[in-house]
């Protein structure tokens, strides 16, 4: 059998994730577990399904087809029962309304490339390429590779965007391969790191200093939730990298947003953080305007959009 | 008072009577006397320049005055409710009731339909396209005429005397009557245009002496006046009074599009910056001041003005008038005039930088045309050579010609969806209920997707072809009826052959039709080929029952539609049905030329609001649009189906054939973000797109929840600047579903 991927999306057009117009490939499955993540659907390694009652237009054909019970017609009123699903998956291939949806599908390395290069042209104009995202593209790290390889030999640019939990092998396989690597900087001090993301910073901090140190352009890019991480260490910290690392490309700061919040309730999770909000221009600010004078105002640092 | 009313519509007509028998150059020229300057109207206090014109209910013009009035015509409507609303004494009430029946037959239009062949009358039995469903319908028009306004400049009014009086002994000479008419009556045109400057320059010498008028305007006044009377004189040597020339001009000859403007007033700007007689400020004053009269003529979708591009002699001096251009409609926020900005591969890039400036802003001007894909394909469109086609100009709504050259009226729409829908009832019109194309059989008669496919084809084929017969015999009428001077005398050979533009003059006499509903055609064939005919979800009774009662009860079958592939998406299969729509209507079109006498004759896929009109007749389609919804607008995806981002929709974009229609429009809609935030990446894209082929882009820079806001509170959003195809428009000003289809456009 040829090698797949477990792919959740393919996003056109992606300006935020590497230099210049990019196609992203998100690969469903992560080793972390973030409190802020906006793409809880990412986390799992297996297909999931995902139902928006909003969409739905109680037509029941995915009772119809359901042997375990989980999709219920109550007085003509669809329900779905997350629990009681055994992801068969047959209910989503009859909903014509987009209310139930497959989330993650196996897919070749060929035919990624295939739809990656519908916009290769706009790549070599921008100086954009595609970028593996996830989840955890590392998780995945035979796909990854190849996927890689195949692309670059296609004159196409890489980035992969990591967490940076993986083996120091792994890296060292990938650096030929990857154009710039987007790594996360979540938290400074390994207890905090473990609770915010469940794992804690030694070995990312370690593979961050490995990369570097063999020669990867690396954007960092922190992730900072008010009143979560964006703690006076962690800011110095952020600031320290820039010195620490000066042949650095970048080190972008990411705002919050909690437009992933309902997607938890899709999935049949709960969202984990339901109190904070989008962060403000004004926290944005004061963010950037700190960390400028943490860094003396080292130019590596910026906000990302 | 009230005696005095439609004094002029009166004396016209009674002019027209009296010639009705001679030469229709003699007679057109006496009319224009009586048309001009009476039709003027003063000029304003604000105005560094001498042209306002009224609305008039009688006349001549070579373009439209509403939906059948061109030619010699008369606004029947408006006058009836002038006799109904107005005191009007028992014998003029009776005089203008006398002129309406005159008029009844005598008009073009009416001269046109009763010249209409059988099959014609049959098949065209409407004029009225946008209240009525329909398949085709004539317009009655001759539109989108560019003159030469650099030979105008160059020879002034004096000039053109000359050229023509030396034609004139050149043919008496040889003894040709017919064109010494011809002659005799373009040299009282010409005298008409010079009556009206002295009109105006008799009026503002009143204007002066009045006593409320400031020191500073009086200087400016003055300076007009003076150049109203130099112009009659001499050829303009000033570039105040070239515009003034221009724009006079313009008026007379009801020239509604003016061509490449920064070649011929781009001297004129340069001599004048460096000789001092100009500041750049006073400069782009003058602009603005043009562009505000322009807006104020209200032509909705004309008043196109070209800037850049290969071909201009004087590139430099062009590129420093076209960037006051772009300057100017950043000043004026107006609807009109839309500025169009041609560009190529090496232009100086500080054009499309501020062209993008002001795009940016939400102007939805200049609207961009590639130079690099156009030129070669109007030249093979039109069977034109490079230099020939290296002059185009896009008018109206998007139609291109060649300066002063060619000519291409869309005289006709057709509406492909209805066609298909007329086609899936056997002929009948689902909406009216009336029969209204060719009987091919029923759909369940077409047992493979190949048959229905042919019975559409035949179905749009019939009347294109007449379409196009129609177009040739409106050319014909309307060159028999007059001679449209001042077109004529401005159009390439028509002097030298001493002929009306219409009557054997012009070069390359083209036209177009108007197509609407592509892509909601395409998409309602790959719909029904996928669910019917490919997986066979659907038989045909069930889906045409299903449209039918538009859907009702039949929620997850309109989805199932909906979630076939839709056109936009980079999609092989809905891309392909797109293509063979348009290659068919196309090519079919432009094979017309061999059946009529037409140069060219070409599908133009433009838009207006017609998309949206032409819906509310439409019934219920496959590709899960609602009875009465718009269609899908000019050449784009229907509204929101392009889902797969911005580099999948351009690369939809770039797959039809340039080389096989007269024009096509692609809309795009970006937020305010993308241009602020993005926008080096906007430029690459838009670069990589028109690398790629793409050959046009009109772009509105919005926010959704501005539209939103502009809805619910319009008093407020007046400054919301949208594209609805062909044309600008304030979003508040648009009919309410015509928002909502603005709306619903993906916004990238
Ligand atoms: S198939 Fe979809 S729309 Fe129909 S009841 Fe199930 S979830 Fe709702």
């Amino acid at each position: 059998m040829k090698l797949q991927g477990l792919i959740f999306d393919i996003q056109r057009f992606s300006l935020h994730d590497g230099p210049g117009i990019r196609t992203t490939v998100f690969l469903k499955g992560c080793p972390m577990d973030c409190i802020w993540c906006h793409n809880p659907e990412s986390k799992s390694f297996k297909p999931q399904i995902s139902y928006n009652s909003s969409l739905c237009g109680n037509c029941m054909s995915c009772v119809k087809v359901c042997s375990t019970g989980a999709h219920k017609d109550v007085n003509g009123k669809h329900e779905f029962d997350f629990s009681t699903c055994q992801s068969h998956f047959e209910c989503a291939d009859e909903c014509a309304f987009g209310a139930l949806k497959i989330i993650g599908r196996y897919m070749e390395v060929e035919s990624i490339i295939e739809e990656i290069l519908k916009d290769k042209a706009y790549y070599e104009n921008s100086g954009g390429g595609l970028t593996i995202s996830g989840g955890e593209p590392m998780a995945q790290f035979d796909f990854t590779l190849e996927l890689l390889k195949v692309s670059q030999s296609n004159g196409i640019n890489t980035c992969i965007e990591t967490c940076g939990v993986t083996s120091k092998r792994n890296f060292e396989k990938v650096i030929p391969f990857t154009d710039t690597f987007l790594f996360d900087y979540k938290a400074t001090d390994s207890y905090s790191h473990q609770s915010f993301t469940g794992l804690d910073n030694k070995r990312i901090l370690s593979n961050l200093d490995f990369l570097y140190k063999n020669g990867a352009k690396i954007i960092v890019r922190c992730p900072l939730v008010r009143g979560i991480n964006d703690s006076e260490e962690h800011l110095r910290a952020i600031s320290s990298l820039a010195e620490k690392y000066p042949e650095l490309i970048g080190i972008e700061i990411m705002p919050y947003h909690n437009l992933g919040r309902n997607k938890s309730h899709s999935i049949g999770e709960s969202p984990l953080l339901t109190n904070v909000d989008t962060t403000d221009e004004e926290t944005k600010h004061k963010w950037i305007e700190t960390l400028k004078l943490y860094s003396g105002n080292n130019s590596l640092i910026r906000l990302s959009q | 008072m009230n005696g005095n009313i439609l004094q002029t519509e009166l004396k016209f007509t009674e002019t027209y009577k009296r010639y009705r028998n001679a030469h229709p150059a003699i007679r057109e020229a006496m009319c224009l006397k009586v048309q001009y300057p009476a039709f003027f109207t003063p000029v304003k206090p604000s105005d560094l320049f001498a042209g306002r014109i009224k609305n008039t209910l009688v006349g001549i013009t070579p373009d439209e005055w509403g939906l059948t009035s061109f030619g010699y015509y008369c606004r029947e409507e408006e006058i009836c409710k002038i006799l109904r609303t107005s005191e009007i004494g028992p014998i003029l009430s009776q005089k203008i009731e006398e002129m309406l029946e005159f008029w009844k037959e005598e008009n073009t239009s009416a001269k046109i339909r009763k010249a209409y062949t059988k099959e014609m009358k049959m098949w065209l039995p409407s004029d009225n396209w946008m209240g009525e469903p329909g398949i085709a319908f004539p317009l009655y028009r001759l539109t989108g005429g560019n003159i030469d306004f650099d030979k105008l400049l160059t020879l002034g009014i004096p000039g053109m005397i000359e050229e023509i009086e030396s034609k004139r002994s050149e043919k008496l000479s040889e003894g040709k009557v017919d064109e010494i008419h011809f002659y005799d009556a373009l040299l009282i045109a010409l005298n008409v245009l010079i009556d009206t400057c002295r009109h105006y320059a008799e009026e503002i010498r009143v204007m002066i002496k009045g006593n409320n008028t400031e020191e500073s305007q009086k200087r400016e006044l003055s300076e007009m006046r003076d150049i109203l009377e130099v112009i009659t004189l001499s050829r303009p040597k000033t570039f105040r009074e070239a515009v003034q020339l221009f724009w006079i001009y313009s008026l007379v000859a009801d020239v509604r599009n003016y061509g490449r403007m920064d070649v011929y007033l781009g001297d004129f700007l340069a001599k004048d910056l460096e000789s001092g007689v100009l500041t750049e400020i006073k400069a782009q004053m003058l602009i603005d001041n043009l562009w505000q009269l322009m807006a104020d003529r209200h032509t909705v979708v004309h008043n196109r003005v070209i800037i850049g591009g290969k071909a201009r002699v004087n590139e430099k001096n062009a590129d420093h008038f076209a960037l006051l251009a772009i300057e100017a409609t950043r000043h004026i926020k107006e609807i009109e005039p839309q500025l169009s900005l041609r560009f190529y591969k090496g232009m100086d890039p500080t054009l499309m930088a501020k062209a993008l400036d002001a795009i940016g802003e939400g102007r939805t001007f200049p609207m961009l045309y590639n130079d690099d894909v156009n030129i070669p394909s109007i030249q093979k469109a039109f069977d034109l050579s490079y230099s020939d086609a290296s002059q185009y100009v896009p008018y109206g709504c998007g139609e291109y010609i060649v300066e002063h050259k060619s000519f291409g009226t869309p005289s006709g729409v057709i509406n492909l969806l209805k066609a298909l829908e007329v086609t899936l009832h056997n002929g009948v019109d689902p909406v009216s209920g009336k029969k209204m194309g060719l009987s091919q059989g029923s759909f369940t008669h077409f047992n493979t997707f190949e048959k229905l496919w042919q019975a559409y084809c035949c179905q749009v084929e019939h009347f294109v072809g007449i379409m196009a017969k129609q177009e040739e015999l409106e050319y014909k009428i309307a060159g028999q009826e007059a001679s449209y001077l001042f077109m004529s005398m401005l159009y390439d050979e028509c002097l030298d052959r001493g002929k009306g533009i219409f009557s054997g003059g012009i070069k390359y006499l083209g036209g177009t039709l108007e197509t609407y509903g592509n892509t909601s055609c395409a998409d309602s064939l790959t719909a029904i080929k996928d669910l019917v005919y490919d997986k066979k979800t659907l038989t045909q009774e069930q889906l045409l029952k299903i449209l039918d009662i538009n859907f009702e009860g039949y929620e997850k079958e309109r989805h199932l539609m909906l979630n076939a592939p839709k056109y936009g998406n980079d999609d092989e299969c809905a891309d392909g049905m797109l293509l063979n729509v348009h290659n068919h209507v196309a090519n079919y079109t432009r094979d017309q030329v061999n059946k009529t006498g037409l140069h060219s004759y070409m599908i133009v896929i433009i838009n207006n609001s017609a998309n949206t009109l032409m819906g509310r007749y439409t019934a219920a389609s496959a590709d899960g649009r609602r009875y009465g919804e718009s269609m899908n607008n000019g050449n784009s995806p229907s509204s929101g189906m392009d889902r797969k981002g911005i580099t999948a929709l351009l690369n939809s974009i770039v797959k039809p054939d340039t080389k096989i229609h007269a024009g096509a429009v692609q809309n795009m809609k970006f937020s305010r973000s993308m241009f602020k935030s993005n926008r080096k990446e906007l430029e690459y894209l838009l670069e990589t797109y028109f690398e790629k082929g793409g050959a046009q882009a009109m772009i509105t820079v919005v926010d959704r929840n501005e539209l939103e806001n502009a809805m619910k509170e319009p008093e407020k959003y007046g400054h919301v600047f949208v594209r609805v195809g062909g044309f600008s428009a304030r979003f508040v000003e648009l009919s309410e579903d015509i928002q909502r289809d603005i709306l619903r456009r993906t916004l990238y």
